[in-house]
């Protein structure tokens, strides 16, 4: 299991497009991405999942990600978060 | 089952209506690539020509973003569907929108989820076309959609078997 925590920087939080964009890179790997915000977890590979937890700016967000490409998964999905949110 | 199924070409479909009326048209007409290359799943777009999003079938209102520039339900018929009522109208904060279901709320076909001023919203500078997308579309082996034409809220634009 390897996992990253970020605080989100986009004043608008995470909304149906930066949850639309994150939801395609997660959907590349095959380990399993759960997102840990503070109002809920999701898996983040489910759109409707991931907008429901209406994540705000400044929000505190935990990705974990577990399975083979574990290790790949998570380098490049916080460099995601960091280029995008 | 519900009333909206029906039986074509043997299979049962789920029906998905309007919740907008006004001009429907392909997906791919939305400059958003978000919308138009079908990141968040196929679907539909309808150009507004009144300020009421109502309810596209049976469903639960899932998640209405607080500022009501969209909404996204879970229909009775388990599709998960995102109405996004105009482009880049997060920026707006709310403003010109105004929310009329809450989160939770199960809701029937044609019920008034939210009222908009689209008038408002494109003096403002917003592209106000609405694209109306199933999440789960991946799910559906037949996605069959209905553009290209004048709607009337609660007219049949997208038809969905597994």
């Amino acid at each position: 299991m390897k996992e990253f925590t970020y605080e989100i920087k986009d004043p608008m939080g995470l909304h149906a497009r930066p949850a639309g964009l994150l939801v395609k890179a997660a959907g590349a790997y095959a380990s399993t991405v759960t997102l840990n915000a503070p109002t809920g977890k999701a898996d983040a590979k489910r759109i409707m999942a991931v907008m429901r937890l209406a994540v705000k700016q400044g929000h505190s967000v935990t990705v974990t990600c577990e399975g083979a490409d574990e290790e790949k998964a998570a380098a490049e999905l916080k460099a995601f978060f960091e280029a995008n949110l | 089952m519900g009333i909206f199924k029906k039986l074509f070409g043997g299979k049962a479909m789920d029906s998905i209506c309007a919740p907008v009326t006004g001009e429907a048209v392909a997906i791919n007409q939305v400059s958003d690539p978000t919308f138009g290359e079908e990141i968040l799943g196929k679907g539909i777009a309808i150009r507004p020509t009144e300020g009421k999003v109502y309810a596209p079938c049976d469903a639960t209102v899932d998640m209405m973003f607080e500022t009501g520039h969209a909404v996204s339900l879970i229909a009775d018929c388990g599709a998960e569907i995102l109405v996004h009522v105009g482009l880049d109208t997060v920026n707006l904060k709310g403003e010109h929108y105004h929310v009329i279901a809450k989160n939770g709320d199960k809701v029937k076909k044609g019920d008034l989820l939210i009222e908009f001023d689209h008038e408002a919203i494109a003096a403002a500078g917003y592209d106000i076309i609405t694209p109306v997308v199933i999440c789960n579309s991946g799910d559906y082996t037949t996605f069959e959609t209905h553009v290209g034409k004048n709607v009337t809220a609660g007219d049949v634009v997208i038809e969905l078997a597994k």
